[in-house]
């Protein structure tokens, strides 16, 4: 269905979109945004403070004896269903926490710090907003099981670096098919889509080998170098998702270049009642069903461990072909099998925690995508798409991929008034690709059959504040082996080593902060010959060294605003598949060469930031200039000629490029019951050698949305709401492609209720049920990799009901 | 295709299977079909009346990769009104001895045709052997020169269509292109 005019609602949005445009667009220039966000910041500071939505809870934290402020303490705030809802935040330098946003109910407060005997109580924010003093007393008792997420590291950079964090409550609301698309409407982050199945993370414009995915403190090493890839990663096991734009480098090494998207989980108690839920998502569009059942609890007694504290889970997911608006994606289902144990326990000492986990996916490729040739590829992209049934079966092509996680963790409290984090991980990554050639007899060996195994260890030391710097140092090491089983060539073997060293320090008075860090890594890649026709793969080794740097301040002005500016140093290796690739990708016949003396790229980026938390209004303003120095990216080159024909073929080259681009969210509580918010990022890359536009780039995006919001006892915590999605046209498209690329822009608009709290049969539940691309709205996302072939997905009617056992 | 496990591929894989949840049901060496690899395209052209066969092919030494294939070895001239049949022959010959994968492509029929497009006036193909269904295949065809000199091409397309069913009637390849590779031809009086 196209979007008519005789809906009200669309022509008002089409007329707000109109406006955005004007404002926005024609020949965009990132100055044309300045008067936008005056105007936005204006609109949204004019609304006075008499109401909002969500409670603020505020304070100071002082030490007993002296009442000096405490800074760097961390203030985590719990509630919901088994706590399951965590914020967490630290002091600043004048010993002052804010939370915004909490929920109007009795939440639990816990607070921690090294040297500090830790505490905890009951807020109660059922009636209004709470401002607290808090005094903490230095003890010499040894630390309490207080329960810690995850790791801290990321929280000197939290200042002065553009974050956002999805928590439980957002996760539950926004679980989408992967985690890619569950992330895709935060600031600054976009998604490379091969139809439902496949959702790769872009933040500002970079993907892949630059965007570092942290699974519970684990650098995930799931072959992320292919942009069918995706990360291998169970989307309903993650307590809190975090993303960071722009380089992280210092912290988390060298593929954090263009950011990390981190996925942390509630501490593991060794004491505490067992809890557990069930969550069933539908999805019309692909007929799939997701049910995910999770349990935690403590006090399991285990042999020469003692009482030990334990959390499971079992997820499931099954989908069939995706639906575009006038027919199915043939071949477009995916089925997932995930399960983790994570067992835990915390004493005097500090804490211990062993998570193994395995993520199993099968999904199919669009069967349109796959061409034999260019022929084929000119042929697929001409004829129109042709319906298939529904169906659940996947045929060729196809991949198959498990990912398998042991991890131990273990924190060492105590030490010269610091602690130690101890993190050791080990890794495979088995990618199996089945293509629809050769033989039917040989279809079930695999094209393209990889293994990944990764080794790695990390210890960061926090030290407690020394001469006014509070920071930590850290050291990693890494070791990385892979295999190269299939039929056909896309990489060769290798192992690769890689340590590094870094710290990372900040330094803070009452307003301004300051963070610097700096990190040395060194790297050793040895690729493993391959025997085989016109595989020019030789046996080699080598090495890079270099520093990344990073410093950065943040001051506070007046009580609501905060600035902060960054600059960044980052470098990365070249990887093995940009240096030695050779062979025809899955989903585009696109032909990869590599090329073998590739230099390391280095990229310098300045970033800097704005934002207002009133009572009614924040806003978050961010815009950065990363000039990235043999920008490594794909060239096209002739075609390849083979007895099968010809192929449209690229070459791994490296160019001086940068990225520009500004991202702004805003939420504006116009009342109690009334909530907007918006989101909006543009992103400019650009060859600066030749001045063209970098391929692959984002198209300029916006995301309104309002709800109503209110509670009742019976109800809960409901909400009514919709928005749209208006994506401009992306003109920033290089010459010389073979492919006409779809750009234009487009529309779309959702719509969702919901309530978390609804008392059913004596049972709290969490209900939502939300309509994605609502019009059915026919349109081809420039990002998508099925573009040259079918429109992407239509109206998609989600359900998503999650029940608590106690 | 061989690959060479390394070391510290060695060590992880021992401690993956003391965890004992990683379904590694592959073996360690690469399995065998390969990708149908062709390196040489061979077409023959024998004369119905009797005489020396033309024989033409094209080799790729380098298979899938980059390197184009070679230039057309042996001419194609053909007698002026002569008739042929004709066969044609892909190999791979990189194997030793060499694979035969025109068997192949016969064995599999029905999954499998062969398409030949000519230029120029001088020559007209139609293929003379079927699949199990009754739809053409391609191997085997007869080629008839025109009366009158003149030169042109003949583009040799083998066409795979896996699990999609193969037409019954088709003038050019649908599914996944597996050989397309072109031979000049020449018509003398």
């Amino acid at each position: 269905m196209l979007v008519t005019d005789r809906m009200p609602l669309v022509s008002t949005l089409r007329r707000l979109a109109r406006i955005l445009r004007a404002t926005l667009v024609r020949p965009w220039r990132l100055p044309r945004l300045a008067p936008l966000a005056l105007l936005l910041t204006a609109m949204m500071i004019a609304g006075t403070a008499h109401a909002q939505a969500g409670r603020h809870l505020h304070g100071v934290l002082e030490d007993s004896a002296s009442s000096e402020p405490l800074r760097g303490a961390e203030i985590s705030v719990v509630w919901g269903d088994a706590a399951s809802v965590m914020r967490r935040a630290r002091t600043d330098g004048a010993g002052r926490f804010d939370f915004r946003d909490l929920p109007a109910r009795r939440v639990v407060m816990r607070v921690r710090m090294l040297g500090y005997t830790p505490l905890e109580r009951v807020v109660d924010l059922s009636r209004e907003d709470v401002l607290l003093k808090i005094v903490l007393s230095a003890s010499n008792i040894t630390l309490q099981a207080v329960d810690v997420t995850a790791d801290t590291l990321i929280d000197a950079l939290e200042r002065v670096a553009a974050m956002s964090t999805l928590d439980a409550t957002a996760l539950n609301a926004m679980r989408g098919q992967t985690l890619g698309e569950t992330i895709k409407n935060l600031p600054g982050v976009s998604v490379i889509q091969l139809g439902p199945s496949i959702a790769k993370p872009v933040i500002r414009g970079l993907n892949s080998q630059r965007v570092l995915v942290l699974n519970a403190g684990l650098r995930q090493e799931d072959q992320q170098w292919g942009t069918e890839h995706a990360p291998n990663l169970d989307s309903f096991d993650a307590d809190a998702v975090t993303v960071v734009r722009g380089a992280a480098t210092v912290l988390y090494g060298a593929d954090a270049l263009g950011g990390v998207v981190r996925i942390d989980h509630a501490a593991v108690r060794d004491s505490g009642p067992t809890r557990g839920e069930v969550s069933l998502n539908a999805f019309s569009n692909s007929r799939q069903g997701a049910v995910s059942f999770g349990v935690h609890g403590g006090g399991l007694m285990l042999p020469l461990v003692g009482r030990t504290g334990y959390r499971l889970r079992l997820t499931t997911r099954v989908a069939g072909n995706g639906a575009a608006p006038d027919y199915y994606l043939s071949n477009t289902g995916f089925r997932e099998l995930n399960g983790s144990a994570t067992f835990g326990v915390q004493r005097g000492w500090g804490t211990s925690e062993l998570l193994v986990s395995r993520f199993a996916t099968e999904l199919g490729v669009l069967r349109q995508a796959h061409a034999g040739s260019f022929e084929d590829l000119q042929r697929a992209m001409t004829t129109p798409p042709r319906d298939s049934a529904f169906s659940y079966d996947i045929g060729s092509p196809n991949q198959r991929v498990s990912h398998t996680t042991a991890r131990w963790r273990s924190t060492f409290a105590r030490l010269s008034g610091g602690e130690l984090e101890v993190v050791y991980g080990l890794q495979y990554n088995h990618r199996r690709e089945y293509d629809g050639h050769g033989p039917l007899r040989f279809q079930n060996v695999p094209a393209f059959n990889l293994k990944l195994f990764t080794n790695s260890l990390d210890v960061r030391f926090r030290h407690a504040t020394w001469n006014g710097l509070f920071g930590t140092v850290g050291a990693s090491a890494q070791v990385q082996g892979n295999q190269t089983l299939g039929k056909a060539f896309l990489i060769p073997g290798f192992d690769q080593r890689q340590g590094a060293l870094y710290a990372q320090e900040e330094w803070s008075t009452g307003r301004l902060s300051v963070t610097g860090g700096v990190r040395g890594d060194f790297i050793s890649q040895t690729t493993l010959a391959f025997a085989d026709a016109g595989i020019r793969s030789a046996a080699g080794t080598h090495s890079w060294g270099g520093f990344s740097g990073s410093l950065g301040a943040a001051v506070r002005l007046g009580n609501a605003w905060n600035a902060s500016l960054r600059i960044a140093r980052a470098w990365r290796p070249p990887t093995v598949n940009e240096r030695y690739a050779q062979g025809v990708h899955h989903g585009t016949a696109q032909y990869e060469l590599g090329e073998e003396n590739l230099v390391a790229e280095r990229s310098l980026g300045v970033e800097a930031g704005l934002r207002f938390a009133g009572q009614r209004v924040s806003l978050d303003l961010a815009a950065y200039n990363n000039v990235i120095n043999d920008f490594i990216y794909l060239r096209p080159r002739e075609p390849v000629f083979t007895l099968r024909g010809a192929f449209p073929a690229y070459n791994y080259e490296q160019a001086d490029a940068r990225l520009r681009g500004v991202e702004l969210a805003g939420v504006w509580t116009v009342q109690r019951w009334l909530e907007l918010r918006g989101t909006a990022n543009a992103v400019r890359g650009t060859n600066r050698e030749n001045s063209q536009p970098l391929y692959d780039m984002p198209a300029d995006r916006a995301l309104l949305q309002g709800r109503i919001v209110g509670q009742s006892a019976r109800i809960g915590a409901w909400h009514v709401g919709g928005g749209a999605t208006l994506v401009r046209r992306q003109d920033g498209v290089p010459q010389g492609t073979i492919y006409t690329l779809p750009t234009s822009g487009y529309q779309l608009l959702q719509a969702e209720v919901g309530t978390a709290g609804l008392m059913l049969f004596g049972r709290e539940l969490d209900v939502s049920l939300s309509m994605n691309n609502a019009l059915d709205t026919r349109f081809r996302d420039y990002l998508s990799r099925y573009r040259l072939f079918v429109n992407d997905a239509g109206r998609d009617v989600v359900l998503r009901v999650r029940v608590p056992i106690n | 295709m061989k690959t060479i496990p390394n070391r510290a591929t060695r060590a992880f894989t021992a401690a993956t299977v003391l965890l004992a949840f990683a379904a590694c049901g592959d073996s360690s060496t690469a399995p065998g079909g390969e990708q149908e690899l062709i390196t040489r395209v061979t077409l023959t052209f024998t004369p119905t009346g009797g005489g020396a066969p033309l024989v033409a092919y094209i080799d790729d030494p380098d298979g899938a990769g980059p390197t184009a294939p070679s230039a057309q070895v042996g001419a194609l001239n053909f007698a002026a009104g002569m008739s042929y049949t004709g066969r044609v022959l892909f190999e791979n010959r990189l194997e030793n001895p060499p694979v035969n994968i025109t068997a192949e492509v016969e064995a599999e029929a029905e999954e499998h045709r062969v398409f030949y497009m000519a230029t120029g006036a001088g020559i007209s193909v139609s293929t003379t052997d079927v699949d199990g269904q009754g739809r053409p295949l391609g191997v085997r065809f007869t080629a008839d020169a025109a009366p009158a000199a003149g030169t042109g091409t003949i583009r040799v397309v083998l066409c795979h269509y896996g699990d999609t069913p193969k037409p019954a009637q088709a003038s050019s390849c649908t599914q996944d292109t597996d050989i397309d590779v072109t031979f000049n031809y020449s018509v003398t009086n």
